[in-house]
């Protein structure tokens, strides 16, 4: 993929806005609009291991599809939850957008992040997003969102929220 | 200041501890001078060093140790230090290594931890420094023992051999790899790490506490419900909602799975019947068992369902899905729990998926369970260090326990396996000599 290639795509500007409004979902809390923003068959990875290829037969520290989407929905910020008695607050910065693949119908879109996520303490979380979007009439969804720490095999504490 | 034998006694009783175990770093020092020296300690499992020169880093106890498999493809434990300055020999997490090199000085061993080379040797000339003498090795650790292929350290050259010291947990082991059509599993991939702010013995004492899931794991036990029933009528159940389900049963159901202890602090929920008992059949499994085992083997083997084991302090393990959790203590506060996937040979993928579905929805730091369990027992380590009382409670049917072959049974609800752990330990802790 050369520069040229990137700068063809038009619609460049409006895949980054809706990354951003993504992110933003995230940083109010709001999973279950954000839940929206994916596809029937859409999927969310966090992945463990530096590189991972497989999300099947290796651990992931999340994998999830609409359904375990909408269980996290409702299980988020519940009553009953001992680990949801505290605030939760996270600071998304979003940059560096590059193209990987492009298609009529799909588009897959490369960016660095940064979550500041405050929950019992403030913690630093960074890495990559792999978007892949499904281009509509309207708009995009979003069929897999990748997330790739820096530390992704790290000795984690508690990760209660999608980054 | 250290405690006395008499000191010691007074913290455990026969309904409640003392807080101390839990919050005072003397106790955890003396913890891991008297029992984790002492008992076997889980260091890994053999297919993690399948060929010659492999090797992996983790810790006994407190101590930096190197497993690698030797020129005489001997699996060896060293204590991963050199024996020139001290410097740690080995950094990687796993890898390949034809000889072990200190970075600082340049000082090689085999892998079976002799000192090979030192660089200029002239300079210990007419000194006694002498290279074959063991206190300039890579230093093997007293004892090294396997069962089924996972790997067990003990620190000191006294005590049960392995096999002694498993006891009736050996038949897990036993059983998760018999679960293999080949009898033999192996470790898939990279463990999970999970960083817990707790003292080790409370997430040890939680692996068979049977009182707590209906409470602290309802909000996704009602979450998960809540969406299998909106679900189109008809739709198969989710295997994540097999798996996750489970966890909000109810007393009576935790009751009557019952509660296994046996010596040396070891115990396991289950038998029978666990939260394991439920799942749907995945294709070709059973067929590639029979043709294995045949009928009557293959029941048997299926048929034996534990929750947890717990080969205290270190190692558990639930046989029915294939997954062992390890507890490596850092401080009076601060617990590595590992937990590794193991695929079983010759079993169809689908298998190890399940697996490694089920530590990603029970035991992953980004899991809706663990971090319900996470936070409790931070809660905890945070709040013991208030005067309000400096007990804490263990005499959940007290008393109600009858012995069964090798072990003891009790209600599974019952805090006897929380009891014989601290039998256990007041075994190792009140014993002084070294
Ligand atoms: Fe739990």
């Amino acid at each position: 993929m050369t520069m040229d290639e990137q700068f063809s795509v038009v619609d460049l500007s409006a895949i980054e806005a809706f990354i951003w409004s993504e992110a933003e979902l995230l940083d109010q809390g709001n999973l279950r609009q954000w839940r929206d923003l994916f596809a029937e068959d859409g999927k969310y990875w966090l992945p463990a291991s530096w590189q991972q290829q497989d999300p099947l037969n290796h651990i992931s520290l999340m994998y999830e599809d609409k359904m375990m989407m909408a269980i996290r929905v409702e299980n988020f910020g519940h009553r009953l939850a001992p680990s949801m008695q505290y605030p939760l607050r996270c600071s998304h910065v979003l940059g560096n957008f590059r193209v990987l693949t492009d298609s009529a119908t799909m588009i897959t879109i490369k960016s660095n992040f940064q979550a500041i996520v405050y929950y019992q303490e403030q913690t630093l979380f960074a890495g990559t997003y792999t978007h892949q979007l499904r281009r509509l009439d309207n708009g995009y969804e979003i069929v897999e969102k990748r997330v790739d720490l820096i530390n992704c095999d790290a000795d984690h504490r508690s990760i209660l929220i999608y980054l | 200041m250290s405690y006395t034998s008499l000191e010691l006694q007074r913290l455990v009783e026969p309904h409640r501890v003392h807080r101390d175990v839990y919050t005072d770093p003397q106790i955890f020092d003396l913890e891991m001078e008297r029992l984790w020296r002492r008992a076997w300690v889980y260091v890994g499992h053999e297919s993690q060093v399948a060929n010659i020169g492999d090797y992996i880093t983790t810790t006994v106890g407190l101590e930096p140790v190197v497993m690698a498999r030797d020129k005489n493809n001997r699996v060896q434990v060293l204590y991963n230090r050199c024996g020139h300055k001290g410097a740690k020999v080995v950094t990687q997490r796993a890898g390949s290594a034809r000889v072990f090199r200190c970075p600082y000085h340049g000082w090689t061993y085999r892998l079976d931890g002799k000192l090979q080379a030192t660089p200029h040797a002239c300079g210990y000339e007419n000194t006694d420094f002498d290279i074959d003498n063991p206190c300039f090795s890579m230093q093997s650790v007293a004892r090294i023992d396997a069962c089924r292929g996972f790997v067990f350290a003990c620190l000191s050259p006294e005590g049960p051999d392995l096999l002694a010291f498993l006891g009736d947990t050996a038949l897990t082991i036993n059983n998760m790899c018999d679960r293999s059509p080949q009898g033999e599993v192996e470790v898939a991939g990279a463990p999970l790490p999970y960083m817990h702010d707790c003292n080790w013995k409370m997430f040890v004492e939680n692996l068979n506490d049977a009182v707590h899931p209906m409470v602290a794991h309802a909000s996704v036990g009602h979450a998960t419900r809540k969406v299998v029933e909106s679900l189109p009528e008809g739709s198969p159940v989710p295997s994540e909602a097999e798996i996750i389900s489970p966890f909000g049963g109810s007393y009576e159901f935790f009751d009557s799975m019952g509660s296994r202890t046996m010596p040396y602090g070891h115990c396991f929920m289950g038998g029978k019947g666990s939260i394991h008992s439920s799942y749907s059949e995945i294709a070709g499994y059973m067929d590639a068992m029979q043709a294995s085992y045949g009928e009557q083997r293959t029941t048997e083997i299926l048929s034996q369902q534990r929750h947890n084991t717990t080969v205290y302090p270190s190692f558990t393990v639930k046989d029915a899905i294939q997954i062992v959790r390890v507890a490596r203590p850092i401080a009076v506060d601060k617990t590595l729990v590992e937990t590794w996937h193991f695929k079983l040979k010759g079993a169809p993928d689908e298998m190890l998926h399940r697996t490694i579905t089920y530590s990603r929805l029970i035991n992953s730091p980004g899991s809706m369970v663990g971090p319900d369990d996470w936070d409790c027992y931070r809660r905890m380590q945070q709040s013991l260090h208030s005067d309000a009382s400096t007990w804490v409670d263990m005499r959940r049917y007290l008393g109600r326990n009858e012995p069964d072959g090798n072990v003891h049974v009790a209600p599974g609800t019952s805090d006897e396996s929380v009891r014989n752990q601290y039998r256990a330990w007041c075994d190792y802790l009140l014993d002084e000599a070294q």
